[in-house]
């Protein structure tokens, strides 16, 4: 075939040809015009291959000249499998054949061609093992035919937004149907957003001669531009979730790379128009080999002659209508072969260039283009997402609705056919239907949720459907001819290969698509699925019907992951004291959602500051909960594992939560602020997932307890200040709170003014083991408290200190840290508390797994020590029975202790080895084995406790 | 000696590539992969479910023990369920020396499968890598480097710059909210072709003499003598299987249903700790391939390959609402896009294909429930969560050996139902809620 630009423009044509457009393709300069797609401009200039097919690396040419052309997959700069057949020209584009090698024209993979015959469909599954030791390299071979285009590793993820919308009616979908409904719906009242998936509206008007057609379309047009309708094109419906939740995917963003539209539609209105089916034959995937609605796009948008002479197979009035554009535009048309006369084409053959048209019967007609017009798919996907079934029509050919939900109404060609007015009429009817339906779920979402406004008058009753049904026109069922050919043009699958597929027992739609590929590759069965069914039941001896189709998944259209992902928010969270850590030479560490303090430079030093004088640790992050009202006892005493009835006001006391499995899930501090009034502390790393649990809790199982939950996690700066010297430096700056150990003893809680911020909470507790104060004050003064702290303290010698010099206190104390002393297994009874454990409780979370728990011998977490005081063995070094691989426990938090001057562990050990003085064998990483010991407390510090009450 | 006939007088014609050739040259077509056969009245046991669960299961049985007169029955078609819709991942680092041991002994069927199913699984040998983005998640990649290391399983913790070698493509900067601070790296893992470990085993399993039926939904489980009404329940024992298709005898009847295993088991009378969650995944369009391993990351919920065909499959963690739906959802597809750009960044041009979503049945430890039941002739082999399907070959294997012996395999004895009422739960929860 021989394309070129048409001597004289066409009066549709949307190429702008006073504006030229320079690009390149495949390294070699070429230009076309604004308003050409890349494909456009290249048939314009005379290229007749674009693509490579996957397996047998087949030239291919234009086929349907759209968005779904598998052949037309280009690279355009960093941007791989771009729809050619679609995207716009744009000035400079460097766009690359994809999947070749060494060129587009000279492909070495070619040869696959000749071996066509032994590479049948799941080839692979039945060779390639033997000698087992060469199938990486098989593999690696194989994984050379992967087609598309190449990911750059340098392509950023580029600017992409979402948009969130609430329009009464979305029309997937802007033909002449579409339009008509939204302009119905829009005059009705309704708030109408009409989507179109070209560049711009008018379904198959665009690329139709006939001036009526013309007409009708500037008269939409007009109306449309009148209308309050608001209109996207290059943008695509391409997901239907629950309730109408529509995905629409926005390529003609003038900022964004490609948006994600999110939309709550009240009514959907489906109306996509119908995609135009290849039909099945030898050399039906040939260059010059083209669908009708091709051959009148070419000519009529981009002005483009597909050919010198061709042959057209006609079905139906569009195959008619291709040939009369042809003539039209001085194309001769060797022959028309009308395919509803029963007469067939049955193969395409020739050089590169020519396509002879083989009929049945054997005559011969010679030609550079083949135009073929055999039937339409109906694009049923989003009546599939909407939970429709969609049924056949053996006398249309095609696929219709059955009964999509209330809130889903199909126009246009997806529901019957007739004259453009019957159309029209019908889409009309369809729009106003929708806009009547949107104004009863606005009534019922009014009085259901706006307590505030509430909905005027009666609800409008739910609209019944009058309209007329659309009548169907008989088409032939022209699925494949008397020879084999192409039916999945993405994959190379052919029909050859579906039929050897179920004669060999893969003979369901779903088993012959996993074992062949067919409609898994990037055009999703929109060109292919009904060929692909219709290839399995002949096979089967059974109608179409009889086998049935696969269901359409999302998305519609392809969407790309930049889209989806949009804008990343998710934050990096800082306490407000953080500007001064980094003033003074903080290093951080990042712990979940949060950048925290992990020393200053020698957390050796830090510690021995803390046992000495006095020392502040920002611990922000830890988890905080506000709980309010009178059932909160009944709550804690649920999901902590000891009694909670009598915590006084003013008292603070340590539980551990259990998960329904017994598993340690938690940890931390109640303390009564007042009456009704508590503060929950939970771990950092916990903070969400327990206040997912709380609310799980009282929603779901209690939802009649009076508890009322706030997350205060970032609401207040905490600061934990201790050491020896602590009462003295916390009384300097409180006001209204004695400090002294009378009046505020160890576990307890108390209301004071820090450094003249009210409102602060402050608790004697301690994961250091020294004397500490943690006061919680209000975020925004979190800065004012930790520089009035630092600067009152100064001849008290108060220095900060970070996460990791609070790591080996609490080792040097013996405190386990939830997740990661314990684990996903570790029970209650594990960590030593049992006495917290209180199975006389009426019924707590994991009550009967913890009761099962404390009858069994379970691993225990112990304090262990080296014999030599110098080694520190890396945490999950695991503890073994002697010589042997028998895993009897790991050492679970290790640290050289700058206090004691030796190395301690916490560690689990089978609950044979739990006594103190037992000596355990450690296998070091590094494979060695050395000998510890069990001690008697977990404490290597002051175990008595003795400096924390002081 | 008549089942060793039997499984000569069956014996395949064998796939191999003198084969294509010669069939080629021929024009010959392949015989059926399996029978189409009449449902027989009676079997000397039935196993419900024709997913790699039920097909490993009744393989081994024919191949082990010569038990061949089984069928195998699937509501749908052969691999319907989640065995067609997982991501097809196999590994063997799990974090207890029982799921170690397992695991393993799964992964090494699946790397002789090819040779012993005859059919190519395609077991892609890439190794897999879990990627620590936090001081304790790399301190627990560790932990479960030293148990495999103890257990003979190749694993080991390594850091960005060895990650960027495997991985180009993943972004090992110093991120400031997920930062690859390091990995877990367990060589023998990777992807095997799902569809046909499912092929393979059914083909295998019908030349011994096992009959397959599609579109053969149970109805109903015929019990006598139990506790509980119609002679279900615990004390009683099988007699038979209603379907659609008509009645069955049966002395054994073997519940291999993901999904629907706490209906089929209801059917019996048996109640399971079970609920049912989607999981959700999705495939894009392909490219050129460029990820050479398996990436997961526990903290994004996310795990990546990329397959022969250059697309790459997505998973993630199980939705967190019960229900036996399994249409997709939109934020599913933009959390996971999200995540899948923290880690590459460079992908963000590549296009969504497809998503669908499986069943998962869930049990309170992420363990599964095999073996004996209280009902005599009734077993189980469910609860397979997320990770059923690395497990089939070794869960098949099991599985025919109790309902051959009599007797629970010790490999599985951890996993019976009658934990749930000493409380003896098996812990993977660590290694397995989106250890992919």
């Amino acid at each position: 075939m021989t394309m070129s630009r048409l001597g004289t423009a066409r009066p549709t044509e949307v190429v702008d040809r006073s504006s030229k457009v320079r690009f390149r393709w495949n390294g070699k300069r070429f230009s076309g015009f604004e308003g050409d797609t890349i494909a456009s401009a290249l048939a314009a200039a005379g290229e007749h291959v674009f693509s490579r097919s996957m397996k047998y690396h087949r030239p291919r040419g234009i086929l349907t000249a759209d968005y779904w052309d598998p052949n037309l997959m280009v690279q355009v700069g960093d941007d791989p499998n771009v729809r050619a057949g679609h995207r716009l020209l744009e000035a400079g584009m460097d766009v690359r054949a994809q999947n070749v090698w060494p060129s587009l024209h000279r492909d070495i993979k070619a040869l696959n061609g000749l071996v066509g015959r032994f590479l049948t469909a799941g080839f692979y599954y039945k060779t390639f093992m033997r000698p087992a030791w060469l199938w990486p390299t098989y593999e690696r071979v194989l994984a050379t035919f992967a087609p598309g285009g190449r990911i750059d590793p340098d392509t950023p993820h580029r600017y992409h937004d979402k948009r969130y919308t609430h329009p009464d009616v979305v029309v997937a979908g802007a033909g002449p149907a579409g339009i008509e409904a939204a302009l119905a719906a829009s005059a009705a009242g309704a708030r109408v957003l009409l989507v179109e998936h070209e560049h711009a509206v008018g379904g198959h008007l665009r690329y139709s001669s006939s001036a009526s057609a013309r007409a009708a379309l500037a008269e939409l047009r007009a109306a449309l531009d009148a209308s309050d309708v608001e209109v996207l094109t290059d943008s695509t419906v391409t997901g239907r979730y629950e309730d109408n939740w529509l995905a629409i995917v926005q390529r003609s963003h003038p900022i964004a790379v490609e948006r994600l539209i999110k939309a709550r539609a009240k009514m959907l209105v489906v109306a996509p128009g119908l995609i135009e089916r290849p039909y099945v034959f030898a050399g039906n995937d040939r260059p010059g080999v083209i669908t009708s609605g091709a051959a009148r796009r070419l000519i009529n948008l981009w002005g483009v002659r597909p050919g010198e002479r061709a042959v057209v197979f006609a079905a139906n009035s569009a195959g008619d209508a291709a040939a009369a554009d042809l003539d039209r535009v001085g194309v001769e048309v060797a022959a028309v072969i009308d395919g509803r006369d029963h007469r067939r084409v049955s193969a395409a053959q020739g050089s590169p260039k020519a396509v002879e048209a083989v009929l049945a019967g054997g005559s011969r007609i010679e030609a550079d283009l083949l135009v073929v017009a055999a039937g339409w798919t109906a694009p049923t996907s989003l009546l599939n997402m909407a939970g429709d079934r969609p049924v056949y029509d053996p006398a249309a050919a095609r696929f219709f609705a059955s009964d999509p939900p209330g809130n889903v109404l199909v126009a246009g060609g997806l529901a019957g056919d007739g004259s453009l007015d019957e159309l029209r009429a019908h889409a009309a009817a369809t729009g106003r239907l929708a806009a009547q339906r949107a104004a009863a779920v606005a009534h019922r979402l009014q009085a259901r949720t706006a307590r505030a406004r509430p909905a005027e008058g009666a609800e409008p009753a739910w609209a019944p459907d009058e309209r007329t049904p659309l009548d169907r026109d008989p088409h032939p069922e022209l699925y494949r001819s008397d020879t084999h050919g192409m039916v999945d043009f993405s994959e190379d699958v052919g029909s050859k290969d579906l039929v050897a597929a179920a004669r060999e027992g893969y003979d369901s739609v779903e088993l012959a698509k996993r074992y062949t590929t067919a409609t898994m590759g990037p055009s999703q069965g929109k060109l292919e699925t009904v060929n692909t069914v219709a290839a399995i039941a002949e096979a089967r001896g059974e109608t179409i019907a009889e086998v049935g189709t696969t269901v359409w998944r999302p998305p519609f259209a392809p969407i790309t992951l930049g889209a989806l992902a949009g804008r990343v928010f998710e934050p990096v969270r800082v306490s407000s004291i953080q500007p001064w850590h980094e003033a003074n030479g903080v290093t951080t560490i990042l712990a979940g959602q949060w950048v925290r303090p992990d020393h200053y430079g020698d957390p050796a030093a830090e510690v021995r500051n803390v046992r000495t004088n006095v020392g502040l640790i920002d611990v922000t992050p830890l988890g905080k909960l506000d709980l309010r009202g009178p059932d909160i006892p009944k709550l804690l005493n649920l999901l902590y594992t000891n009694k909670w009835s009598k915590l006084a006001v003013g008292k603070v006391r340590y539980g551990m939560m259990c998960a329904e499995d017994g598993v340690v899930l938690d940890d931390g501090v109640t303390g009564r602020l007042g009456p009704d009034h508590y503060l929950m502390t939970t771990t950092s790393s916990g903070a969400g997932a327990i206040w997912e649990w709380v609310e799980n809790w009282l929603q779901t199982e209690r939802p009649d307890w009076k508890v009322h939950v706030t997350p205060v996690t970032t609401a207040y700066v905490s600061i934990n200040v201790a050491g020896p010297k602590a009462r003295e430096l916390v009384g300097r700056v409180s006001e209204g709170v004695d400090v002294s150990p009378e009046a505020f003893a160890y576990m307890e809680v108390r209301t004071a003014t820090v450094a003249g911020v009210d409102g602060c909470f402050m608790w004697r507790i301690g994961f250091t083991g020294e004397l500490s104060f943690e006061i919680h004050a209000p975020a925004g003064h979190g800065l004012h408290v930790w520089e009035a702290l630092m600067a009152a303290g100064k001849d008290l010698g108060v220095g900060p200190f970070g996460l990791e010099a609070q790591r080996i206190m609490r080792l040097e104390k013996g405190h386990f840290i939830v997740g990661q002393d314990t684990d996903g297994l570790t029970l209650g009874p594990s960590t030593g508390l049992s006495p917290l454990i209180k199975l006389d409780k009426d019924d707590f979370a994991g009550k009967p797994e913890l009761a099962w728990a404390t009858e069994r011998r379970l691993p225990v977490i112990v304090a262990i020590q080296p014999d030599d005081a110098g080694v520190v063995p890396a945490e999950a070094s695991q503890i073994v029975r002697g010589e042997t691989n028998e895993i009897l426990g790991r050492i679970t938090s290790s640290r050289l202790s700058p206090t004691l001057g030796r190395s301690i562990c916490l560690g689990q050990v089978e609950p044979e080895l739990a006594a103190g003085g037992t000596k355990l064998t450690v296998l070091l990483t590094s494979g060695e084995r050395i000998s510890a010991t069990v001690m008697d407390h977990h404490a290597h510090f002051d175990p008595a406790g003795e400096r924390l009450r002081g | 000696m008549t089942g060793i006939v039997r499984r000569l007088r069956r014996r395949p014609p064998r796939y191999s590539a003198a084969a294509l050739v010669w069939r080629g040259m021929r024009g010959d077509h392949w015989p059926r992969i399996w029978r189409d056969t009449e449902l027989k009245r009676s079997y000397d046991a039935v196993v419900i479910g024709g997913g790699v669960h039920g097909l490993a299961t009744a393989y081994y049985l024919a191949r082990n023990h010569g038990i061949t007169d089984v069928a195998v029955l699937d509501k749908a078609y052969l691999g319907s369920g989640a065995s067609g819709r997982n991501t097809a991942i196999v590994r063997a680092n799990y974090l207890t020396p029982e799921g170690v041991a397992f695991y393993d002994r799964s992964l090494q069927l699946y790397n002789s499968m090819a040779l012993d199913l005859n059919i190519n699984v395609m077991m892609s040998e890439r190794g897999h890598l879990t990627l620590a983005h936090s001081d304790s998640s790399l301190r627990t990649m560790h932990w479960r480097a030293e148990v495999n290391k103890l257990q003979g399983v190749n694993s080991s913790v390594i850091g960005p710059d060895e990650i960027s070698e495997i991985a180009p493509s993943l972004d090992t900067s110093s991120h400031p909210r997920y930062p690859i601070l390091g990995a877990l790296h367990h060589p023998p893992g990777g992807i095997v072709r799902h569809d046909a470990v499912v092929w393979g085993y059914a083909r295998a399993a019908d030349h011994m003499g096992v009959e397959l039926h599609q579109k053969t939904e149970v109805l109903d489980i015929v019990c006598e003598g139990g506790e509980g009404s119609n002679g279900k329940g615990a004390g009683g024992r099988v007699v038979g299987v209603r379907t659609n298709r008509g009645d069955i005898s049966t002395p054994i009847v073997v519940n291999c249903t993901a999904g629907w295993a706490g209906l089929i088991s209801a059917m019996a009378g048996v109640r399971l700790p079970i609920t049912t969650h989607p999981l959700q995944a999705a495939v894009t369009e392909p490219v050129k391939v460029f990820l050479p391993t398996v990436v997961v990351s526990g903290s994004l919920h996310v795990y990546i390959s990329q397959t022969d065909r250059g697309e790459l499959v997505f998973g993630a963690a199980v939705d967190p609402v019960a229900t036996y739906s399994i249409r997709g959802s939109l934020e599913f597809t933009e959390e996971l896009a999200g995540h899948v750009l923290e880690l590459m960044p460079s992908v963000s041009r590549m296009r969504l294909l497809r998503q669908w979503a499986g069943l998962c049945d869930m049990t309170p430890d992420y363990s599964p429930v095999m073996g004996f039941t209280p009902v005599d002739g009734f077993l189980v082999d469910v609860g397979w969560g997320t990770y059923g399907f690395k497990a089939a070959p070794v869960s098949g294997e099991q599985m025919a050996e109790a309902v051959a012996t009599g007797r629970t395999p010790e490999l599985i004895s951890p996993f019976a139902l009658s934990r749930f009422d000493t409380g003896e739960l098996v812990g993977e929860k660590g290694a397995a809620s989106v250890g992919h």
